[in-house]
């Protein structure tokens, strides 16, 4: 059990009192990446908001290293898990180095003023996912795939132990989506930081992450690692394609056949 | 933080601290009997009961300038952190009506002490004030749940402040003649009539309020990230917002218990001096708010007092004429946001 660190048992997520996901249970162990990959609307972002803790849990426990994580102090557990959604940050007048600054929260005094060390990190983080240019700019005057680097910025800031990503690559360019992974890659070697993450891009999930979780309906379809998930026709039925029209395209069957086995 | 930016903040404090100061001064000198500035400092240092320059100095403009300055700085203070609450810019006690309802409460308690003739104290003014002050702000938190949208809320309020400030009219009609007077000129908004001890009362009350909302300045500046993100970052928002809930109501309530209620304070300072700052961090809105709450406040009254004298404006007219725009230029500024 202890080589585990982050583990949910018998988690159960949903809205209000109606549970949409029952009877989860992942282990990961620290350093890994954990890709929810699914069609819309089967509860990828409902399960990543109650992992995260921003939904109450249904049902089970979710686990954070020993301690249950119901169990720990709002600061406490801010060390240890940042999160990037796809709802923005409200950041009226904020620079973007003012919104990467705010995950230095948990670790300020009480008025929050940010010390050097605070200071020496901020640059430091900015630098390596490559927006130390657009520091001084607006907030909300940049793109969403400029401010979804900005938001990695400010998640990576936390200095958490494990990061919960909703979507984070969906306004991305080819090269940015690619360096996008490769500094997590990067993170979870030389920190050993735990990754999950909801992916919609099936041919990065495969190669970036150790294991996949499927989510279709109401039930969690099929976890294990890329090479157990990925088959012939696979990403037909986790869709609900098999009876599409436009598969009978060869053009798209190709593609998607493509993904499923390459 | 770079050399620019501490420039301008420096500039902006300074502006509003100079403007407390000129606009304090014009305020005690100018009036019906100006004084000059050379005996307003010779009667400064000694008070004399016998002079009659000596007297209006101390009994009626050096209080009402006082009241003035704190009563405007908690206003627009209150105004800040529920437009930070509801995440909206046009919010104030004025608009969603939690000034209407803590005018009501203090007209009945009024109405009803002064019935069994009972001396009202300033106490019992601020404690019926704040009562009235929650609950309108209650209506306006179940409200809230319904109606998301930014306008929505603000009309929502709006009903509320009509409907209270109607039934305050009813019992106004309905109560004895000698009070009639006292509650009208009071329910319209006013300055006047302030002494000494009304102005220690409210000093004591906003000065702790202000230095609680000051030690929250943290937390309010994670929970205008949004909810998510505070969350993440280890605020018990709960707490946070019954601490904001108090607060605005408190220093609501004090303005309508001393100085009845004033509108587009709330709105319209914190709006100018988050565009003199250039940032919207509670640890400098928070002071500067305050100090931008005073200058207005100031400002205002002096016209009150002098544009038609002898006849005196309500403090409300005056803020109005000079708030409205503001308020109206917001919302033009929040709709072009949008389209580009």
């Amino acid at each position: 059990m202890e080589q585990y660190y982050f583990m949910t048992k018998k988690m159960c997520v949903g809205y209000g009192n109606r549970p949409l996901i029952k009877d989860v249970e992942i282990a990961l162990a620290k350093g890994e990446i954990l890709s929810l990959i699914g069609p819309n609307g089967a509860g990828k972002s409902t399960m990543l908001k109650s992992i995260a803790g921003q939904l109450r849990l249904l049902g089970g426990t979710v686990y954070l290293g020993q301690a249950s994580l119901s169990e720990m102090k709002g600061n406490e557990l801010a060390r240890k898990m940042s999160v990037v959604f796809t709802q923005k940050v409200r950041a009226e007048l904020k620079s973007c180095r003012d919104v990467v600054a705010t995950g230095r929260y948990p670790y300020t005094g009480w008025f929050g003023v940010l010390s050097g060390e605070d200071a020496r990190i901020v640059d430091e983080v900015m630098a390596l996912t490559r927006i130390t240019d657009i520091g001084g700019q607006d907030f909300n005057k940049i793109s969403d795939g400029q401010k979804q680097r900005v938001m990695l910025a400010r998640a990576i800031c936390q200095e958490p132990e494990i990061i919960i990503l909703d979507e984070p690559t969906s306004y991305l360019d080819i090269r940015y989506k690619l360096e996008f992974l490769s500094i997590l890659d990067e993170m979870r070697k030389k920190k050993g930081l735990t990754v999950i993450m909801s992916l919609h891009e099936l041919e990065l999930a495969r190669i970036i992450s150790d294991k996949i979780l499927c989510l279709k309906g109401a039930y969690v379809e099929r976890c294990g690692t890329p090479a157990e998930i990925f088959e012939t026709d696979f990403i037909e039925r986790l869709y609900g394609m098999e009876e599409a029209d436009f598969l009978k395209d060869e053009r798209f069957l190709a593609y998607v056949r493509q993904i499923g086995s390459g | 933080m770079d050399k620019n930016r501490r420039y301008r903040l420096t500039a902006a404090f300074a502006l509003l601290g100079a403007g407390v100061l000129v606009l304090f001064a014009l305020n005690i000198c100018i009036g019906s009997v100006a004084i000059s500035l050379p005996d307003i400092l010779r009667t400064l240092g000694e008070r004399r009961d016998t002079e009659a320059i000596s007297r209006i100095l101390w009994d009626i403009r050096l209080p009402r300038a006082a009241a003035a300055l704190i009563l405007g700085g908690a206003l627009a203070l209150a105004g800040y952190l529920l437009q930070t609450f509801f995440h909206n810019p046009i919010a104030g006690p004025f608009v969603l009506g939690i000034s209407s309802g803590a005018k009501l409460a203090v007209a009945l308690v009024m109405i009803f002490l002064m019935g069994r003739s009972v001396r009202v104290t300033s106490a019992d003014m601020i404690f019926a004030a704040f009562a009235g002050a929650v609950l309108s702000l209650g209506f306006v938190l179940l409200l809230s749940r319904r109606i998301q949208s930014m306008s929505g809320l603000v009309v929502g309020g709006v009903m509320i402040g009509y409907i209270c400030s109607a039934v305050t009219e009813l019992v106004v009609t309905f109560a004895d003649d000698a009070d009639i007077v006292n509650l009208h000129n009071w329910s319209r908004g006013s300055f006047s009539g302030m002494t000494w001890g009304n102005v220690t009362v409210m000093s004591v009350v906003v000065l702790l309020t202000v230095l609680f909302v000051f030690l929250m300045s943290k937390p309010l500046g994670a929970y205008q990230l949004g909810d998510a993100y505070a969350r993440n970052m280890g605020v018990n928002l709960r707490l946070l917002r019954g601490c904001i809930v108090i607060a605005s109501s408190m220093l609501s309530a004090c303005i309508v218990a001393f100085a009845g209620p004033v509108s587009f304070v709330g709105i319209a300072v914190p709006h100018l001096v988050k565009t003199l700052l250039g940032t919207t961090e509670p640890i400098r809105m928070i002071p500067a708010c305050f100090l931008g709450g005073s200058v207005f406040c100031l400002f205002c009254d002096l016209l009150a007092r002098t544009m038609l004298a002898p006849t005196e404006l309500s403090i409300s007219t005056v803020t109005a004429i000079f708030g409205a725009p503001v308020v109206l230029w917001i919302m033009g500024r929040k709709n072009a946001d949008r389209q580009s």
